[in-house]
């Protein structure tokens, strides 16, 4: 991960040499610290948040397909951001509107949820279901008025995800949420541990079963709306890494969760560099997450195959 | 007040009432053993005491009344060991005994090292000793059913709910189970109540019988005291035509025997 970071931070259009940055020529430094530093900065800590949140779905959900998009909120986000898009102007702007709307789908998914006062995990992926579809209509919707020279196409853009658009100004408060949510979920790991069992098991462990599992839901998606506010869609990453790091480990300690955060990170990191130094023009990096993804959790059930 | 008592509980699934005003109690450092057929209410009984299902009555346990608390103060005064337990995800035996530390524990805490210690015993004590690492999922379902014993006992509760801990397990198990159940019990004057499948286990290893038709209470029975004229009339509502017998193991020691009379129209 180490050397991930400190490649990304010297791949890229423009060279960097590390004795011109270290002799302050401005032009290097301004690249470095406005363009690649944030840029690295948002693939580590978002992809370490994916990794980690896709552990916290999975496990609160029990079961292994789970990822953020079960409660809707990447729908939500790309809806949001389409509102961006079509009505605001600047990229601040789309990234608050795609949290927005990552926010409101989710809160509306739990809102729903919570009619249902047995707060079953079913009544969750159902509104969950719900809530996606109403914010794919909203996405339809938007795209049909969009304009489809620029609009649409930064629409389709933005849904396929990015790191591309990330610049400092914008990634403080975003990185400090993100933080402060992961901090939450590792002092809550021994009680995610708990809702894994199941629902009447977990209360007569003294588990409020309801309120703690929408908290943990919630703290979770928010640290997935804050990324993929700033990024777009990112596939894969979220799945993919909580299932390598067990395949690892073998548990599910905190240290697994740890794990499953360093692999979001290190994929997204490595997917982030392809992404700007294969082609020409800047790629998607949605399609390096599964290019890479795919290959890598194939080979680690190889692995975990042939020992057994 | 001392003792467990249970009045009027009236519960079920949807519109399908299952236990209709069922009443109980018992005294300190007993095991009650639950028989019934299939459908009679047995496992209802036991997930509407430990607060899962929603349930009419109420549950006395020494002078409080278990509806009133929270899931945490629920789960410091009763435990419950389901026929098969949820546990879906790659944990170590031991993380799982730990995870009856949680009434305990606050929100945030961490198991302290004594807590290790101790879950270690109790893997020990129900004859896991070996398998402390070993991952739950892969253990048969009779010592899954062992580890999840081994959390209850750490959890230091005064009343264990125990739903068919027996069925999963083999012969020598079964005894070992229960006997060790009972001196947990006995140590300090607390309860259990247990549901089971096997009459001749709950004959020789329970205090008091609890018998359940259709959701009913119709007789305790006492086996170490009851004639067995009496006990047979019971258990005849359960399991038809019966007979009880004594016999002594080679060792002197008495057991009861049950034996079918013959085949009986469902």
């Amino acid at each position: 991960m180490i050397a991930l970071t400190v490649f990304g931070l010297f791949v890229g259009k423009y060279p960097l040499m590390l004795e011109k940055l270290l002799a302050g020529d401005e032009m290097q430094l301004r690249v470095f610290l406005t363009l690649r530093l944030s840029r690295v900065l948002v693939g580590l800590v978002g992809g370490f948040a994916l990794g980690v949140s896709g552990f916290v779905y999975q496990t609160v959900f029990r079961n292994p397909l789970a990822s953020p998009d079960i409660i809707g909120v990447s729908s939500g986000a790309s809806a949001g951001a389409a509102a961006g898009i079509l009505f605001l102007s600047g990229a601040a702007a789309v990234t608050a509107s795609a949290f927005a709307g990552a926010v409101a789908a989710v809160l509306m998914a739990l809102a729903l949820a919570s009619l249902d006062r047995s707060g079953r995990n079913s009544s969750i992926v159902l509104s969950g279901i719900a809530v996606h579809s109403l914010a794919q209509t909203a996405l339809m919707c938007l795209k049909l008025t969009a304009d489809p020279e620029r609009e649409l196409a930064s629409i389709e853009y933005w849904i396929m995800g990015s790191l591309n658009g990330v610049s400092s100004y914008a990634i403080g408060g975003n990185l400090a949420l993100c933080i402060a949510c992961l901090a939450a979920l590792f002092l809550l790991h021994r009680q995610i541990i708990l809702l894994s069992a199941e629902e009447g098991e977990a209360r007569t462990l003294g588990v409020s079963v309801g309120r703690l599992r929408l908290t943990v839901l919630l703290i979770a998606t928010l640290t997935v709306a804050d990324v993929v506010s700033l990024t777009g869609l990112i596939s894969f990453a979220g799945l993919l890494a909580p299932h390598g790091a067990r395949l690892l480990t073998k548990d599910n300690r905190i240290g697994t969760m740890a794990l499953s955060g360093i692999l979001g990170a290190v994929i997204l990191l490595a997917a982030d560099i392809l992404a700007r130094s294969v082609a020409g023009t800047e790629l998607p990096v949605s399609i390096f997450t599964s290019l890479i993804g795919a290959p890598f959790l194939i080979s680690l059930i190889m692995k975990g195959r042939r020992r057994a | 007040m001392s003792g467990f008592q249970a009045k009027g509980i009236c519960a079920g699934y949807g519109a399908k009432r299952v236990i209709d005003g069922l009443s109980l109690s018992m005294e300190s450092g007993r095991v009650m053993g639950i028989l019934g057929a299939n459908g009679s209410g047995k496992t209802t009984l036991i997930k509407s005491i430990c607060g899962i299902l929603r349930h009419e009555g109420e549950c006395m346990l020494e002078g409080v009344t278990l509806e009133k608390l929270s899931a945490r103060q629920l789960a410091q005064k009763c435990s419950y060991i389901p026929q098969r337990s949820g546990i879906s995800i790659d944990l170590s035996a031991l993380d799982v005994v730990l995870m009856g530390f949680n009434p305990q524990l606050k929100l945030l805490a961490h198991p302290s090292a004594a807590m290790k210690k101790q879950a270690l015993e109790a893997l020990e004590m129900v004859g896991l000793g070996d398998r402390t690492q070993e991952n739950y999922l892969n253990l048969s379902e009779g010592q899954k059913q062992l580890c999840i014993l081994a959390r209850t006992l750490v959890a230091d509760s005064r009343l264990l709910l125990l739903d068919e801990p027996e069925s999963a397990l083999d012969f020598r198990f079964r005894y070992r189970m229960l006997s060790t159940i009972r001196d947990w019990v006995q140590s300090d004057g607390r309860f259990a109540l247990v549901t089971l499948h096997d009459p001749m286990l709950a004959l020789n290893g329970c205090d008091d019988l609890l018998i359940l038709k259709d959701g009913r209470n119709i007789g305790v029975l006492h086996p170490g005291t009851d004639s067995f004229e009496k006990m047979e009339e019971l258990l005849c509502a359960v399991y038809g035509r019966v007979s009880l017998v004594s016999c002594a193991d080679r060792t002197g020691r008495r057991h009861i025997v049950m034996l079918k009379e013959g085949e009986d129209a469902l």
